[in-house]
């Protein structure tokens, strides 16, 4: 029987939806194309090639190692791409993904990469082409809804705000609004304007995104509410500290 | 002296810390609600701030228009908001005014919102409104100002010009 990795316990639905993340057992929600998000994340001008920091691989000639000829290269390195990055904030207000999530999810499913978690947004630096990639993949499933996220390079607040009358996540910069029912965004992820309006899709609504959510909260599911978690948390905290008195030293 | 702690005559201070963050179009109707109930002192509001221009990051120095920097109307004054209106502190000038306050806030918020009463707006000059009013004379050494109702709302170092509004009442028109 095929191994099958287990990521992640419990029986609620934010512990399902966090298995999911992880598993990048994801639902597409919404399309955006190439040019738009390469507009959006601000780093060249859409449609130009990849500048480069280092000439191809291939061209290289790299010397006689195993472990190179065991790891391929993943195609922005071996292509030389400069390393980039992108840079989500999640409200606390049941926005689909977790910062953390953000990185299970890139660190588990792509290679190549360098997430940062903080309590309320998550960057992750790839070579160029391969952050696309990952940024698309978030961008278009249910791990980001628009009105809940951003893409936010720099002036992140919002994550544990109250949300907007409109329901939406508080944006100093105003990189993306609520406009006829759907997100859209005219501005790159550093506050830049850009010469298009990128139609994000509708944002989730209250009850969906409760649904989708992989945020535990009292007024939702609430983190108590889940004993095999709890457990599992516990667990891990008790061989850590153990572990911390390095026994076998 | 007095001795009891239900002292009726004092001005109270009330927070009132909405659900959500308000557009400027409630944040109008609010304050406007607020402004027609009688006994009230003073506001001050407070947010997030909107700023002008992006102040970190590559793209430091870009204009950012946000559209709820909008100029909004209250009472007799017009002012623009350079915040997103996230809680209002209200000082009113004896208990009964407060039921009224409440009324006015469930009138003119869609959502439901906290009400709290307790000390948030200082009352009594200190050493930094001294620093930066003075004393009145050599002999007088009571704060130079000719409303005290100033003091605790705005920031010692900013200009009172553009954040400071006086609303005339009814009377006074």
């Amino acid at each position: 029987m095929a191994y099958k990795p287990q990521y992640y316990p419990g029986n609620t639905s934010v512990a399902k939806n966090r298995r999911k993340h992880m598993s990048d057992d994801v639902e597409k929600l919404r399309d955006i194309s190439d040019e738009d998000l390469t507009a959006l994340l601000g780093h060249r001008a859409p449609g130009s090639d990849y500048p480069s920091t280092h000439p191809p691989l291939a061209e290289i000639g790299e010397p006689a190692c195993p472990v190179r000829e065991v790891v391929e290269p993943t195609p922005g390195a071996a292509a030389g791409d400069r390393i980039r990055y992108a840079q989500f904030s999640d409200s606390m207000y049941n926005a689909p993904s977790v910062p953390y999530w953000r990185s299970y999810h890139a660190a588990i499913n792509f290679r190549g990469v360098d997430p940062g978690t903080l309590s309320g947004r998550q960057v992750n630096e790839m070579r160029e082409r391969d952050m696309e990639e990952y940024t698309k993949r978030q961008a278009e499933t249910e791990i980001t809804d628009w009105g809940l996220a951003g893409l936010r390079g720099c002036t992140v607040h919002g994550h544990s705000l109250r949300l907007q009358e409109d329901g939406t996540m508080f944006d100093m910069l105003d990189r993306r609004r609520l406009e006829g029912g759907v997100i859209v965004s005219d501005k790159d992820q550093v506050g830049v304007p850009i010469d298009r309006k990128v139609n994000l899709g509708k944002p989730m609504s209250e009850a969906e995104a409760a649904k989708r959510t992989t945020f535990y909260r009292v007024d939702n599911v609430s983190f108590r509410s889940d004993k095999e978690v709890v457990e599992h948390v516990q667990k891990v905290w008790e061989l850590r500290t153990k572990y911390g008195f390095v026994p076998k030293a | 002296m007095v001795k009891t702690a239900s002292v009726t005559d004092k001005p109270i201070q009330i927070k009132i810390f909405p659900q959500r963050l308000l557009q400027p179009q409630t944040a109008e109707k609010l304050l406007n609600e607020i402004d027609q109930v009688k006994g009230v002192i003073r506001m001050l509001i407070g947010g997030k701030n909107l700023p002008r221009k992006v102040t970190c990051g590559p793209g430091t120095g870009s204009e950012v228009n946000h559209p709820n920097m909008e100029v909004i109307h209250v009472g007799d004054c017009a002012f623009e908001l350079h915040v997103m209106v996230g809680e209002i502190i209200v000082e009113v000038e004896d208990e009964n005014s407060k039921e009224e306050l409440r009324k006015a806030c469930e009138r003119a918020l869609p959502f439901s919102f906290e009400f709290k009463q307790g000390f948030f707006i200082k009352t009594k000059a200190t050493l930094v409104d001294y620093g930066k009013y003075g004393f009145k004379s050599k002999t007088d050494e009571s704060i130079n100002l000719e409303d005290e109702r100033i003091l605790g709302l705005i920031d010692p170092h900013a200009k009172a010009k553009n954040n400071l509004c006086v609303v005339s009442s009814g009377e006074e028109k």
